[in-house]
């Protein structure tokens, strides 16, 4: 409920009214960075939170869209906090972007407890109507699907043009090719593609949209509505328009343009890819790192650089399609595994081991096996520690890629190793993005240097494709410095802040600490509370609760959830293919519009379609309370309770109201 | 023998009656009807009937049983059964090769000579290897777009309202109002009827190509095209037939023989696909679009064009070779374009008609499952568009650059020069007649024969020592760049390519330097090559 000053300025619709409140707000946050910069110890100025010059500088005209004034009216209940901040609390970040959230509370860490098992996976079955409806259900739409085909070639002949052959020429597609997309995804077109605008933060603005034609063209409204955004990979909430890190990236774009122009090894690198370089291999804990340009290309043009003839991938069945699209072009033989089954692996291993390569029974000349860290469908988490043991006793190759799990897990942010307090060097190769944690673009390699520089000259990516533009780099460097924190100088030392003293340095860890400078561009302004690693670190923490707080809530609602609780994915079964649309609108049709987004075949098995939900550190609690609010109103008309009993579920309100109880039961007492 | 019988009656009576409990339970089973109705209709009096059901239905819980992951046990040819304890003692046995060979002398020499710029790059760029300005002849900035203030403020602003990643791909949330602008703005710029934006240009053509062609479609392709349309076809598995280099001759007896064989086998209709660039990436050499386009109209192909490098530097306007040869874009199927080099922002994009364009929102890979392009580089290649648009001057410059350039390139003996006279990429190879006579000489003379279109390799292949030439090259480059001149070889992956590139020297050109510039800078490489190979 918004009071004080908020509710008076917040009350007016007037265009005059709204600048001025936007003058207020602006006003009071250069107060408080005052504040901030007199007592911190950073003598770095930072241009005041810009939240109205931005206001002026990007938009020429000066009357409010429609938009605008929903967020000033607070329509969807999205612009401005439950509780009003105190006038101790201070926030540098945009509500809309980044939750203000200063309940001590509502953190948490995300790591292994030492000498405990790794929790298995529980895939939780629902009712036997549910698995036949399901199936009952995708019968119908394929019968009706291929009537509707039968009787359009017909009748309709004009609408099946591109599918059959035409002056000559085969179709582009055949109509069976297509089925899948032309019969059953159209119906759900509304779900997917859906154009934004604005920051993908805490909240998204989605331009609305309508199909006149049954999902053949969508028409733009040309209005904008702001929806909470469950849906973006923004796990730490660095997607922000304003506050630090932005700044940072301004500078950056001032200095360095958009461009490098060129690959890396022909004219595109500069000393920002370096210093780039230098600080992923010094946030991964690597000798070396490399980075590329997009995040599905570090896969699909780096694993061919790896593997070849002869060799022997072996690769989890659910990895993600750039890695199949890298093996693929590596010419190398591939082998699937049953998702997260180590045993079915070791079997595996132990089979091509022993029988060598097919037909000749030579031995392989290397075998990489290539898993993921966190899966990006599934929620679950690699059994790294098992593949560890596997790796020392079958002497193959480690390839991780962390897409998901880098930044996201973690007591320090550092991923899977960190997760699991393990030395990162013993993976051998450690593949990420930044698109997800970092709210920037592209992917890294982490590694021993010799391989490093070896993929450097060898990977498709180095020699062809464009660098890294200069302000994702910007953006990648601000963020992770805020995460490990920059030190003056060498030594440790500890700062208070809002009175609880934390430790710059993370003495628990021997493979991560903070920074110095030096790993630092000159020209990088960087504040107090990115240098400090104190934000960073709340971020980190307020992830982490998130997380278990949706996944365990939505659990003891009685949803059935796939996956690791420490995991931004959420996944939630919905089964039914019809539910999923209905899921989605009843979700973007309420007062307070949550966006979300449905994943059914071929992304997933037939009969597990999912809806996808993706935690973030810019969330606050309210917002999951809010989610979970819906998801029960939702499930409850849809019939999507199939998980626990009736007798053990929560209520609603039981689920809120012990949050933190919820959050902090350990993992392994966990669903036993 | 009458006390056996009774037993043996009591054992009939009571399997009689566990029979009777058995089906009584059976029937209030629901659904057992309609089980008890299939098996009397199956059976029909006839128990080789029920045998037949029998055996399909094991058949079916064995198939479902059966584990994925050991496919190869259901080839027992070639599967050798061992014990637990021989597999051990292979596994222990088993020595793999390192993960990666560390790089030798060479490598190492090139690797540490790769010119990193301080700071922004552009025609006047610092090096670090040097610490001192040069003239930029190797990167890509064909129009002078790299650090326009014009497009920095607009990217600026975009960022301040739409931050840096898009934070997701494009199906889920990651399709930003300035990507659709984007793909406006370029299909209009072409005049097609719409454009796909793709958040990386190499990647873009590699995953245009596998979305159409599928297994048993036929590509028909230049034996000299780049890595990422060789990478492309690799995935899509169709059947590829090679043509000469930029021959357009041999192309049309390729698509003859591929009719004819067609004809002989009698098979359906195929998709068909030509695939080719506008101007070559590995010898600057730009195809007869006006002749490509009779030919794939004549014999009906589908053309994939890839305009990475002439986009945005070819033509009055930068529209690249369409508005060179006044061809309407729509005529090309499929026109790649790399946002990254021609526009200096970032990304590529495929324009088509509006089906080529939704097909590949579905079937493109780097498309689906990557995070779309961060929005303010898409705003910078909008802008990029716009500039060109507006300023004709800036390419007529470039023009006046490479003419410059190439009057000075063509007087030089040592060195030829396969380059188009209008591409903005000159290569530089070195000729075999060079004094020391190391190189060999040039193969055999052209037997005239056509070469198999079914091999990328060419009948009469050019033969050089890449090994030399590429040492040679190298030692051009570091001279070059010692004297303030930034110039780089080609770089080539040795050994994942189809075919090998000959070793080359690439120079880029840009408006953005004088004349005066290019001239300096081309006189200085020229200085150097005539030095070392006279």
């Amino acid at each position: 409920m918004p009071s004080g000053i908020f509710k008076k300025k917040s009350s007016s619709t007037l265009p005059a009214d709204a600048s001025s409140y936007l003058l207020a707000l602006s006003q009071a946050d250069a107060r408080t960075r005052n504040k901030v910069s007199s007592s911190a110890t950073s003598t770095i100025s930072t241009p005041a939170l810009s939240l109205s010059s931005s206001l002026t500088a990007s938009t020429k005209d000066t009357f409010l869209t429609q938009a605008d004034k929903d967020d000033i009216e607070n329509i969807h209940g999205l612009s401005l906090p439950a509780k009003p901040p105190t006038s101790d609390q201070i926030y540098r970040a945009v509500h809309t972007e980044f939750g203000h959230c200063s309940t001590e509370e509502f953190r948490r860490f995300s790591s292994h407890l030492p000498n405990t098992p790794v929790p298995k996976h529980v895939d939780r079955d629902p009712p036997y109507y549910v698995l036949l409806s399901t199936y009952i259900s995708y019968l119908i739409l394929i019968v009706l699907g291929h009537v509707r085909d039968f009787l359009g070639k017909r009748f309709y002949p004009k609408s099946y043009a591109d599918l059959m052959p035409s002056n000559g020429y085969a179709p582009l597609t055949s109509d069976f090719d297509s089925f899948y997309t032309r019969r059953l995804k159209l119906r759900m077109n509304e779900c997917f593609n859906q154009p934004v605008t604005g920051v993908a933060g805490r909240t998204i603005q989605i331009l609305d949209r309508y199909s006149p034609d049954y999902n053949h063209t969508q028409i733009s409204l040309g209005t904008i509505s702001r929806a909470l955004n469950i849906s973006s990979y923004n796990y730490l909430g660095f997607a922000q328009a304003q506050g630090g890190v932005a700044d940072a990236v301004e500078v950056g774009m001032k200095l360095y343009g958009v461009t490098t122009c060129g690959s890396r090894l022909t004219g595109g690198s500069s000393d920002l890819h370096t210093a780039t370089e230098t600080l992923v291999a010094k946030f991964l804990g690597t000798e070396d790192s490399l980075i590329t340009s997009m995040g599905f290309a570090t896969n699909s043009t780096i694993i061919p650089a790896l593997v070849s003839k002869g060799c022997l991938v072996i690769s989890d069945e659910l990895n993600h399609a750039s890695i199949r699209f890298g093996v693929r072009q590596s010419g190398a033989h591939v082998k699937m595994f049953k998702h997260n089954d180590t045993n079915a692996l070791e079997a595996l291993l132990r089979e091509t081991i022993s029988q060598g390569q097919p037909k000749t029974h030579r031995p392989w000349k290397k075998i990489l096996v290539i898993v993921e860290g966190l899966f990006s469908m599934e929620g679950t988490m690699v059994d790294l520690p098992r593949v560890l043991e596997l790796k020392k006793k079958y002497k193959f190759n480690l390839f991780v890629d962390e897409a998901h799990s880098i930044g996201g897990i973690g007591k320090h942010g550092r991923g899977i190793a960190d997760y699991f307090n393990i030395d990162p060097e013993e993976i051998d190769v450690l593949m990420g993005t930044f698109s997800k944690s970092f709210g920037a673009a592209g992917g890294y390699i982490g590694g021993k240097k010799c391989l490093i520089d070896r993929l450097r000259i060898r990977s498709y990516s180095g020699v062809y494709a464009e660098a890294m533009s200069p302000p994702v780099m910007v953006q990648i460097i601000a963020s992770m410095a805020s995460i490990m924190g920059v030190q003056e100088s060498e030594l440790n030392h500890s700062v208070s802040s809002g009175g609880s003293t934390l430790r710059l340095a993370s003495p628990d860890s021997a493979y991560y600490g903070p920074i110095t400078q030096r790993f630092l561009p000159t020209w990088l302004p960087l504040p107090y509370e990115l240098s400090s690693g104190l934000e960073g670190r709340e971020r980190l923490r307020r992830l982490s609760f998130n997380c278990y707080y949706l996944h365990r809530g939505l659990d003891k609602l009685g949803f059935i959830v796939y996956g690791h609780p420490c995991s931004p994915v959420v996944p939630l079964l919905i089964y039914q293919p019809g539910k999923m649309i209905m899921f989605h609108r009843m979700m973007k049709d309420r007062k307070t519009p949550i966006v979300t987004v449905p994943v059914a075949y071929p992304a997933t098995p037939l009969i597990t379609s999912r809806i996808r939900l993706c935690v973030s550190a810019a969330h606050t609690k309210e917002d999951i309370d809010e989610i979970l609010r819906a998801c029960n109103e939702v499930g409850d008309v849809l019939d999507l309770k199939h998980g626990i009993s009736k007798k053990e579920r929560w209520t609603l309100d039981e689920v809120c109201g012990r949050a933190v109880e919820l959050v902090n039961l350990p993992d392994h007492d966990w669903g036993n | 023998m009458a006390s056996a019988s009774s037993t043996f009656d009591t054992a009939v009576l009571t399997f009689a009656h566990a029979l009777s409990t058995v089906e009584r339970t059976f029937y209030k089973l629901p659904g057992s009807a309609i089980i008890e109705r299939y098996v009397r209709s199956s059976h029909q009096n006839d128990p080789g009937r029920t045998f037949l059901e029998l055996i399909i239905f094991f058949l079916v819980v064995r198939t479902v049983l059966q584990s994925r992951t050991r496919a190869d046990r259901s080839n027992p040819k070639n599967f050798i059964e061992f014990t637990e304890k021989e597999i051990d003692e292979l596994v222990a046995d088993w020595v793999p090769e390192p993960l990666s060979q560390p790089l030798n002398d060479v490598e190492m020499a090139e690797l540490a000579a790769v010119p990193v710029v301080a700071g922004p790059n552009g025609p006047h760029p610092v090096l670090v290897n040097t610490g001192k300005p040069a003239i930029n002849l190797a990167s890509f900035n064909f129009t002078g777009l790299a650090g326009n203030e014009h497009i920095k403020q607009r990217a600026l602003e975009t960022m301040r309202k739409r931050g840096v990643g898009s934070c997701g791909p494009t199906g889920f949330y990651g399709t930003f109002d300035v990507h659709l602008q984007f793909e406006r703005d370029v299909s209009e710029f072409l005049g097609t009827e719409g454009a796909i934006l793709y958040s990386q240009g190499f990647s873009t053509i590699s995953s245009v190509i596998p979305a159409f062609c599928k297994r048993g479609d036929i590509i028909v392709a230049d034996r000299a095209v780049t890595l990422s349309i060789q990478k492309g076809m690799e995935i899509s598995r169709s059947t590829i037939r090679w043509y000469d280099h930029n021959d357009l001759h041999s192309l049309e007896e390729v698509l003859q023989s591929v009719e004819k064989e067609r004809r002989k086998r009698k098979g359906p209709l195929t998709r068909r696909f030509i695939i080719t660039e506008g101007i070559f990436e590995r010898d600057g050499t730009m195809t007869d679009l006006p002749r490509l386009i009779e030919l794939k109209q004549k014999y009906k192909y589908r053309l994939i064009l890839d305009e990475s490098f002439s986009f945005g530097a070819v033509g009055r306007t930068g529209r690249g070779l369409t508005e060179l040869y006044n061809v309407q874009a729509s005529k090309i199927d499929m026109l790649v374009g790399s946002a990254a080099i021609g526009l200096c922002a970032g990304g590529g994009f495929c324009a088509g008609s509006n089906t080529v364009v939704e097909h590949q929102r579905i079937n493109g890979s780097a498309y689906v499952f990557s995070a779309s392009m961060p929005p303010l580089l898409s705003v910078s290649a909008s802008e990029g568009i716009n500039i060109l648009r507006d300023n004709p001057p800036l390419l007529t410059k470039l023009h006046d650059n490479i003419r410059a350039a190439r009057v000075l390139l063509d007087q030089v003996d040592c060195i030829s020069v396969p380059s188009h006279r209008a591409s903005p990429i000159i290569h530089l190879y070195l000729r075999n007649t060079s004094p020391d006579s190391l190189l060999q000489p040039p193969s055999s003379i052209p037997s005239g024969k056509p070469s198999n279109p079914a091999s990328p390799i060419p009948r009469d292949a050019p033969v050089f020592d890449i090994e030399k030439e590429e040492r040679l090259l190298q030692e051009v480059v570091e001279e070059a760049m010692a004297l303030g001149v930034m110039i780089t070889k080609a770089k080539r992956v040795r050994g994942l390519e189809i075919t090998e590139a000959r070793p080359s020297i690439r120079l880029a050109m840009s408006s953005a330097l004088s004349k005066a510039d290019t001239e300096k800078a081309v006189n200085v490489v020229i200085k150097i090559l005539k030095r070392k190979f006279r």
